[in-house]
């Protein structure tokens, strides 16, 4: 069984090709003001990557905000019901889900089989967490990874606003006009955005162990502030950004 | 998907519209007819003003007409929100209040013509934002403001001493009496104490019968979904002292009842049941049918129940019922007097709203509780309302409760009466996320309504 | 002297916890509003102590806190979640504000289960405020007794009413010592007392007050007649590296409307009749805050005589992002200010704040206020 999961998000369109619950292909392009365009290149890339046509797959899974962009489709789901699919396949120790993408993030609670109990997304005002990283990153004159890296070489807390990005970014800006230690800052920004996320996973509880997926789990300086801010041991997932389309591709197969 | 059930429309919803029109219809001949135009909100304990030939002018649902606004003519909708900005309001501050003031500062009434020149304003300052909204009104329109302070009972969980609520009670009497007094003089009118009684009997029987309307939605399946409940329940927010409102619902819970016993449902697929928290986002009600296109029906909201219900406490079953009447008890009230210790201990009493506003603890947690045990309810939305900080009240910790008790529970940010601060595709998401996590398919493809 | 109420400010449950260790027989009530009436938990022997945010953002209020409501209600009720408040016996408050209010509805749920709760009249221009608030009171009197097991008795309110006349009083003369010239002690130092003073026995603060003022402000000059004056008007306010930085320039505040400043002591028990009595009198008649400011508005002239007595050139309104009582009265008073021909500078804090961004305003309101010296 072939099947293929589209996760369509704000920032990325991902692409994960199945077969047999294996995955056997992915492909990512960044949503552009014609998201239909990086939705045919994503897919390009992961069909290309599995080896396989279009013609070969057998069943179709949506997901993310953009999803109604694939017309037809075996199973349209939430964010919040693919991430526990997904997290659950790779991971079954993982009971609690923080989701860090582009525009949005969501902490999922899940289930001993792979469903999504309950769920809490940011609040408006801390919208935007990857994006903000990537900004801050921009105005650092840095890679994101750089950013990262800068963060983890950081020997004191600093803190910044988190409720809110706009606000947290006049605090960056005056950080750098007192000449505060570029490291300092990076780790600042990052604790900002955590304790954001943690606070809204708060929001539904942290049980068992925490897992973290989406684009912005792949930021070590913001997995770093995570940690501590929650005083335990987190999972990143492997390819965490492909987690949600790899859910939705499994729910298309056992549908 | 075959329908569970006969569904039928609400005979009496036509005559609530009209009961309604008649209401704005008389704010607007009210100059020409010689009677006083009062401005305030609706929990300025409308009834005090029953002694005059009046017409009210009610703050919120005008703030709500608004808002709804928004949907056909965005552009007029902003100017409006955007003259309260300009003036330096800020935009977290009530949206009902930032809509109306809009409106005001720019001499443009909602339903045509310019803002109608009020007499004085009437207000009381059941939350931090509506004693100061009239003040502000009223310096505007440099006319004269009375606020009556509404300090509430505590719920009752909480065992307010008996000496507490009678030192509540008397110090609103006296500011009813106070309130009266100033009307007259501001006027020059003579109070009507004969009408003023009528008032407060209409009220305490508008609210009673809405609680046992409300309570009639414990059937299953439900006979009203809430976008249904909300045309009916602003009759009492705008009207509660009024005989027709206090006539028309005892037709329409007869027309409920009638419902029940025939098991006509609001939602035909009805599969599972909701309630909701906080105002809904007027001017975007439609989010209710998409929960109907999973066979989830809301019946109801503690909103919705005790804004415009009057509900009595029994402490052995620990839950709340229709209060009983003055008729009812055997109460008589002969004079202004007796009007304003029954008015006061009624609101007191049987009003929840202000209550939660309040104390939003233990108490408000209790009453949720309460109403998704007794109208069977297997999900509740909360509506996190960035517009109004008193309806939200306590939302977080009843989130907590809810989650604690294995009760599914989904939040949604938006503004009841400002549709900027309203993701809908967002909100859309979450409600299917919702209806995934509680195992419920689309029976049908939703569709916007235009 | 002014460096131990540093030293409180900085070590403020450190000070609670000794107090305790002092009085083993007594408690400690930790509070949430200046309206609540101190007095009567002193007279029963109790401690109260102000319960105040510590400028550190944090993830713990999410779960039950909107994120909508002001970041001071949220910081207050962190403290308590994370165990900073543990000391105390009690929380209390008299109604605050919504946000307020919510948070010590949480703090009741989850950190401290006994409580008092005062209604406190918003409409304190009424006269039925009064019999309803003295009446109220007395109530709060039984409450607290009924939880020491002892009477409060006339002469321990006597004495408690005596304790914090005093307090005010001695507060009252450091801030017109500010009204000098020459002025001996800077915003930032008199905000370390004011706010220290909220964290203790009166008995204690009023002989450190005595001792600050006869022994280190007498004499003293802290800030120059070349310094621009500013007055700070808000809600609760400790941002402490604010001031700093704002006197890092030249510049002075020289005087506060704020409820943890001077609405909290500005005026006196004036004993008439009995003590509740006299109580309930000076807690309608104190200062108001926004929600209590209708419908005359009360505030505005007692701001300008504020400013005027106090010679203050500009105002810095300060105000908690998302505070619906201030941004009520927010219109208001600026366009009062600008029709006194006083500059104003609106500004809109969070637990953090950003300081880069304020200094430029800051520099700007005081180069407007020099415009005549430049020009």
């Amino acid at each position: 069984m072939i099947s293929i999961g589209y996760d369509l998000g704000a920032a990325y369109s991902k692409v994960v090709v199945l077969k047999d619950e294996k995955v056997i292909g992915k492909g990512i392009a960044k949503t552009t003001l014609e998201p239909m365009e990086s939705v045919i290149e994503a897919r390009k890339a992961a069909l290309e990557n599995a080896k396989i046509d279009e013609g070969q797959v057998e069943r179709v899974g949506v997901t993310g905000s953009g999803r109604n962009l694939i017309v037809k489709s075996d199973v349209s789901a939430t964010d919040v019901t693919a991430d526990a699919a997904g997290v659950n396949h790779i991971n079954k120790e993982i009971k609690t889900v923080i989701d860090v993408g582009g525009e949005e993030a969501r902490a999922v609670k899940v289930s001993e089989d792979g469903k999504a109990i309950n769920s809490a997304v940011n609040d408006k005002c801390a919208a935007g967490a990857g994006a903000f990283c990537e900004a801050m990153a921009r105005a650092m004159q840095v890679s994101i990874g750089e950013f990262a890296e800068y963060s983890l070489k950081s020997t004191q807390r600093i803190a910044i606003n988190a409720q809110c990005a706009i606000f947290a970014e006049s605090e960056v800006v005056s950080l750098v006009a007192e000449e505060t230690p570029r490291q300092d800052i990076c780790r600042a920004v990052h604790d900002g955005i955590s304790e954001r996320l943690t606070s809204m996973a708060k929001r539904i509880g942290i049980e068992g162990k925490v897992g973290l997926i989406g684009g912005a789990a792949l930021n070590k300086g913001l997995v770093e502030s995570i940690k501590d801010d929650l005083g335990t041991e987190v999972t990143v997932l492997p390819d965490p950004q492909y987690v949600s389309a790899l859910g939705v591709a499994l729910m298309a197969a056992n549908a | 998907m075959e329908q569970k059930y006969k569904t039928a429309p609400l005979r009496c919803w036509n005559k609530a519209k009209d009961i309604r029109m008649n209401i704005y219809q008389e704010i607007a001949e009210a100059k020409e007819k010689g009677k006083l135009l009062i401005g305030g909100g609706a929990e300025s304990l409308i009834a005090i003003p029953s002694g005059f030939e009046h017409a009210m002018l009610v703050g919120e649902p005008y703030g709500a007409a608004i808002a709804y606004v928004y949907r056909e003519n965005p552009e007029l909708y902003m100017q409006i929100v955007e003259a309260a900005e300009h003036a330096g309001y800020p935009r977290d501050l009530c949206a009902y209040m930032r809509d109306y003031l809009g409106s005001l500062l720019l001499n443009k009434y909602i339903f045509g013509g310019p803002f109608p020149h009020l007499d004085f304003c009437l207000q009381a300052g059941f939350c931090d934002t509506h004693s100061k909204w009239y003040q502000i009104v009223s310096e505007i329109e440099k006319i004269p403001y009375f606020s009556l302070d509404l300090v509430p009972f505590d719920w009752e969980i909480a065992g307010e001493s008996e000496k507490t609520k009678q030192l509540k009670r008397d110090y609103i009497v006296s500011q009813i009496h106070e309130a009266i007094e100033w009307m007259e003089k501001t006027s020059g009118r003579t109070f009507d104490d004969e009408k003023f009684i009528q008032g407060v009997m209409n009220e305490c029987d508008s609210t009673s019968v809405w609680a046992k309307i409300c309570i009639a939605n414990r059937a299953i399946p439900a006979p009203l979904d809430e976008k249904t409940i909300l045309s009916l329940y602003v009759l009492a927010v705008i009207g509660r002292p009024r005989q027709d409102v206090a006539d028309f619902y005892k037709e329409c819970l007869a027309e409920v009842e009638e419902r029940v016993a025939n098991e006509i449902a609001a939602c035909p697929y009805e599969t599972a049941r909701i309630i909701t928290d906080s105002q809904p986002p007027w001017f975007a009600l439609d989010f209710f049918r998409l929960f109907e296109s999973y066979g989830v029906v809301s019946v109801g909201a503690h909103y919705s129940f005790a804004l415009s219900g009057g509900w009595e406490y029994d402490p052995v079953e620990k839950t709340w019922n229709a209060a009983r009447t003055p008729r009812e008890r055997g109460i008589e009230i002969k004079t202004r007097d007796d009007a304003a210790k029954v008015l006061a201990d009624w609101w007191l009493s049987t009003g929840t709203v202000c209550r939660g506003v309040r104390h939003s603890g233990a108490g408000k947690i209790q009453r949720i509780m309460d109403m998704v045990d007794k109208w069977h309810v297997d999900g509740v939305v909360l509506h996190l309302n960035r517009g109004c900080e008193g309806t939200s009240m306590g939302q977080m910790e009843i989130m907590q409760a809810l989650q604690k008790r294995g009760t599914p529970v989904m939040t949604f940010e938006g503004n009841h009466a400002d549709p900027r601060e309203y993701d809908e595709q967002r909100t859309f998401a979450r409600i299917q996320s919702f209806m995934e996590t509680m195992d419920l398919k689309q029976i049908y493809e939703f569709k916007k309504e235009k | 002297m002014i460096k131990d109420f540093v030293d409180i400010y900085q070590n403020r449950h450190a000070y609670a916890k000794e107090w305790k260790r002092k009085h083993p027989d007594s408690k400690v009530v930790g509070y949430m509003c200046s309206y609540l009436p101190e007095e009567l938990f002193y007279a029963a022997g109790l401690l109260p102590v102000r319960i105040l945010g510590s400028h550190e953002p944090q993830n713990v209020t999410e779960p039950y806190v909107f994120g909508m409501y002001c970041p001071f209600s949220r910081d207050v009720l962190a403290q308590g979640l994370q165990g900073r408040y543990d000391y105390i016996d009690a929380v209390a408050t008299a109604y605050p504000c919504m946000h307020l209010g919510q948070a010590f509805d949480s703090w009741t749920i989850h950190v401290t289960q006994k409580y008092f709760y005062v209604d406190m009249p918003n409409r304190v221009q009424t006269p039925y405020a009064f019999p309803f608030l003295a009446g109220r009171l007395e109530e709060t009197k039984r409450e607290i007794e009924e939880w020491i097991g002892k009477e409060i008795s006339a002469s321990d309110l006597k004495t408690a009413i005596e304790v914090y006349n005093e307090n005010r009083s001695l507060l009252r003369q450091i801030y017109e010592l500010r009204k000098a010239e020459d002025v001996p002690l800077t915003g930032t130092e008199c905000m370390h007392i004011t706010t220290a003073n909220l964290f203790m026995d009166k008995k204690d603060a009023n002989k450190l007050l005595k001792d600050t003022i006869e022994k280190e402000l007498s004499g003293r000059k802290a800030k120059t007649a070349d310094d621009s004056r500013l007055m700070i008007v808000g809600s609760e306010n400790d941002d402490i590296k604010f001031l700093e930085m704002v006197e890092r320039f030249s510049a002075v505040i020289v005087n506060d409307d704020h409820c943890t400043g001077s609405r909290y002591f500005w005026n006196n028990v004036e004993m008439e009749n009995g003590a509740i009595e006299s109580i309930a009198r000076r807690y309608l008649a104190r200062p108001v805050c926004p929600q209590r400011d209708y419908p005359e508005r009360l505030r505005l002239p007692h701001l300008l005589q504020m400013a005027k007595d106090w010679g203050a050139q500009g105002i810095i309104f300060l105000q908690q992002k998302f505070c619906d009582p201030h941004e009520l009265d927010k219109v208001a008073i600026l366009n009062f200010f600008k029709e006194q021909g006083i500059p104003t500078l609106y500004l809109e804090l969070d637990v953090t704040v950003p300081l880069g961004q304020f200094r430029i305003r800051v520099e700007a309101l005081l180069e407007q206020l020099r415009e005549d010296d430049i020009w």
